[in-house]
């Protein structure tokens, strides 16, 4: 049993969690489960504890704290910036070892200065750490998702293939799968005259009409999903992808692009390097990176300790922006944290709702010789 | 230490006859139980052969569990019903019946997806365009979760659960795509439903399977068994 699991070492935990200026608040071990399957995809399914009500409503045993902690945000009916500390147990399934996990950290809800919040994000994680005794020799990582859109959309690639993309970052291997097959061309489906003929002539109106009438004949013209203009949209769309050659030299700027290491007071500079290298308009991203970085500077952190990598991010869709991570000299990792500013319109909140926050692994704490 | 074998077979429709023509054929001939409501049965030639017939998915549990010595039924339930089968029982034959394709069907009017890949764009930004994300009805969420996450790295996208008529989901509004067991099309084009190109998760058959703690050659008899059926 870790240190950090007694009574004591938790009242520490939440000492420092207030020492931050963060609100304490619970939410429960047992959840509805669509929020977490809804957000993070299926795969998730494997990897959580799954239980149903006598209604058959899904629930799951809470496999981390941000989903829980925004939808308690968003049912309290909350507005304004509001910033929330939490201490306890999450469980993951593993083949192999435990399925318990502590965790503690911070999610910094609705404020609107985001430059600010991602550094105090990070300046926190890393007191936080310091608090437990166990910041010495860490390596913190930082990665930036709008960075990498901000490359993709100047590559100028067919919108499909940059949603592709987009979706890949983080996910290194998925990511040089979808560049591999972006460099062969897509071969054109077969098609029947009657669809065929309008999208080969870029005639969007008769394909549309042509698409409604086989979607009435198979009952789907109601059925809700995709409808006539979806499909007629993603067809033009792959019949001007094979008509344009792929482009083997923005494929190589996209590959190079990942390739950036830099720490990070000097990687604002490393991007304008490579923007202007490469003649990319990406100004609007590399002020934004370069105001975070000032920002994370200015809340006391030493921004030359911190390696910018321009692959680094999170394969789920609701991270936007920031991702950084802090982990041992040995790679394991204590703190997970990033932007999530589409994680709450996903949780049903009417507008956006800018969020960011960290959650340290304290059982790997006790485990890698820092003090509990 | 007793030599008996017990041999699982389906307790009903096809699988069954099958599999009772293929004991018989292997010098096995199953007696027909006195009682046709008991589930036991005894094999004249071999008096140390119990058949115990149980349902198909029945089958692939109890190979799971090791209390079977060897078992018939189809590859798809062993797949999607036990865990971590690859490591848990051995598929000794293939029996040439039973066959059934479990395969990813979209929608014909769906003219820009052919493969799993325009299928992982559509899923791509779909909560984007319709507000929630794309929906798969089937019973083998398993095997759907390997082939979409594992195989083709596509997250985005949430299982309906669907335990029959799961390919008349689409026109039902309940699901957009599906994921079933096909053995001739005729049902997929029947509702106006095509399987994508790299769709075929699993080319499913009957099989004769062993646990893999049962099969380390210390039962001769099952052994003997496997072998006249083809293993």
């Amino acid at each position: 049993m870790n240190a950090l699991r007694s009574f004591s070492a938790r009242a520490d935990i939440e000492t420092i969690l207030a020492g931050l200026g963060a609100e304490r608040l619970d939410v429960p071990v047992l959840h509805p489960a669509d929020p977490f399957l809804d957000t993070a995809g299926e795969e998730l399914r494997r990897r959580i504890f799954m239980s149903e009500s006598e209604t058959g409503e899904a629930l799951c045993l809470r496999p981390e704290f941000t989903i829980p902690v925004c939808l308690n945000h968003l049912g309290a009916g909350t507005d304004g910036h509001r910033r929330y500390g939490y201490v306890g147990t999450v469980f993951r399934q593993r083949r192999a070892g435990g399925n318990e996990f502590l965790q503690a950290g911070i999610e910094d809800i609705g404020d609107a200065d985001g430059p600010s919040a991602d550094a105090r994000s990070l300046a926190d994680a890393l007191s936080f750490l310091d608090a437990l005794d166990a910041a010495e020799g860490t390596v913190t990582t930082l990665g930036d998702q709008a960075v990498f859109n901000a490359v993709v959309t100047g590559l100028g690639l067919p919108q499909g293939w940059a949603l592709r993309l987009s979706h890949a970052f983080g996910d290194r291997a998925t990511l040089d799968a979808a560049l591999d097959a972006l460099a062969v061309p897509p071969p054109l489906p077969d098609l029947p005259a009657d669809i065929r003929e309008p999208a080969e002539a870029h005639d969007r109106a008769a394909l549309v009409n042509a698409l409604s009438m086989r979607l009435r004949i198979a009952g789907l013209e109601n059925a809700g999903g995709r409808d006539a203009d979806d499909i007629a949209d993603r067809l033009l769309a792959r019949f001007d992808a094979a008509e344009i050659a792929p482009d083997a030299g923005a494929l190589a700027t996209l590959r190079k692009f990942l390739d950036i290491h830099a720490s990070l007071d000097k990687a604002a500079d490393a991007l304008r390097a490579f923007a202007s290298g490469n003649s990319l308009d990406m100004d609007d991203a590399i002020a934004g990176f370069a105001a975070r970085e000032a920002a994370i500077s200015a809340a006391g952190v030493d921004t030359a300790k911190v390696t910018y990598d321009a692959a680094f991010g999170r394969a789920l869709d609701y991270y936007t922006a920031l991702v950084y991570e802090i982990a041992t000299p040995a790679g394991l990792v204590l703190v997970g944290g990033g932007r999530y500013d589409r994680l709450l319109t996903m949780l049903g909140a009417k507008e956006t709702v800018p969020g960011v926050g960290f959650s340290v692994w304290l059982d790997r704490i006790g485990s890698s010789g820092g003090k509990p | 230490m007793s030599a008996t074998v017990t041999i699982a077979i389906p307790s009903k429709g096809r699988l069954k006859e099958e599999a009772l023509k293929r004991m018989d054929a292997a010098g096995y001939a199953v007696e027909p139980p006195r009682d046709a409501r008991t589930y036991r049965a005894a094999v004249a030639s071999h008096p140390h052969v119990e058949v115990a017939f149980l349902s198909a998915s029945e089958i692939a549990r109890e190979l799971g569990k090791g209390s079977i010595d060897l078992g018939v039924t189809g590859e798809d339930l062993v797949r999607e019903g036990l865990p971590d089968s690859e490591n848990r029982v051995i598929r000794l034959a293939q029996l040439g019946f039973g066959h059934a394709d479990v395969v990813v069907a979209v929608p014909e009017a769906w003219f820009d997806v052919d493969t799993m890949a325009d299928l992982g764009l559509v899923a791509a930004d779909f909560r984007h365009r319709h507000e929630r994300r794309l929906r798969i009805a089937t019973k083998y969420w398993r095997l759907t979760q390997q082939h979409f996450s594992q195989t083709h790295g596509i997250q985005l996208y949430r299982i309906i659960e669907s335990l029959g008529a799961t390919e008349g989901a689409p026109a039902a509004g309940q699901a957009d795509v599906i994921v079933d067991i096909t053995s001739t099309g005729s049902t997929l084009r029947a509702n106006h439903l095509k399987v994508l190109k790299d769709g075929v998760i699993l080319r499913s058959q009957a099989c004769l399977f062993a646990p893999v703690s049962g099969d380390d050659g210390s039962n001769p008899a099952a052994a003997e068994l496997a072998a006249a059926l083809g293993a």
